[in-house]
């Protein structure tokens, strides 16, 4: 039997570590409104080398591993401490777990900080990509999928008289 | 967003299949409560998953009846 996946377990793990981030993907729609469903968590950051060591504290017991390599390599031991990384792909005992530097379409945590709403969740607060921003960065990548999504998420924003991109 | 836009965004979805009365839905509800009906919903794409993979190893480890 695989361990319970629990998204919001992971967003917990983050906050209560004082991880700086910004939920964005399929996530960030979902607590915009969209009713699709997504199996992972993806959010930007900055990863320097001490923001690795916190996401390795926050994440140990969850047994994070790489889920891009072919030998599932640990996320406790590679890359080596003092290193820094630009996006990490991570599966754990509590989800998949996408941490981006950059978004496509809009541009980096900094950007992404500027106009992110914060959301209160499961007594922690949280930054959220805006649907500004999350239908440009759903446009830009430009899948069918995410077209689709960037409808529903435009739907959305006409329900909500949001300005959008 | 103009009204022009506006009718035009929430025709475009419509055209695409998008269940407009469910946007309405999940809208009316706090962030924490998307969250968790998505994490129901999440636990049955799971589940769904498991059995279907269940029943394709059951299936392709029998022998073809003939």
């Amino acid at each position: 039997m695989q361990p319970m996946k629990s998204l919001h377990l992971l967003l917990q793990r983050l906050a209560d570590a004082r991880f700086e981030f910004v939920v964005v993907g399929g996530y960030a729609s979902v607590l915009h409104g969209s009713a699709y469903v997504t199996d992972d968590l993806d959010i930007c950051a900055v990863l320097t080398p001490q923001n690795v060591e916190i996401l390795r504290t926050a994440l140990a017991d969850l047994k994070p591993c790489h889920r891009m390599t072919h030998q599932k390599l640990s996320f406790l031991e590679h890359p080596p401490v003092g290193h820094a990384v630009n996006n990490l792909y991570l599966e754990t005992e509590g989800g998949v777990l996408d941490i981006l530097s950059n978004v496509l379409g809009v541009g980096d945590y900094q950007r992404l900080r500027q106009s992110a709403i914060e959301v209160p969740l499961f007594g922690r607060k949280c930054l959220v990509i805006s649907l500004a921003d999350l239908i440009a960065a759903k446009e830009a990548m430009g899948r069918e999928k995410d077209l689709l999504t960037a409808k529903e998420l435009r739907a959305i924003a006409a329900k909500r008289g949001k300005s959008t991109p | 967003m103009n009204p022009v836009e506006k009718i035009a965004a929430l025709e475009a979805a419509q055209r695409a299949g998008i269940d407009l009365d469910l946007l309405d839905s999940n809208l009316a509800l706090s962030y924490e409560e998307r969250a968790l009906r998505h994490e129901s919903a999440l636990e049955l794409v799971l589940a769904l998953r498991e059995a279907g993979a269940a029943y394709e190893k059951s299936t392709s480890a029998a022998p073809e009846a003939r």
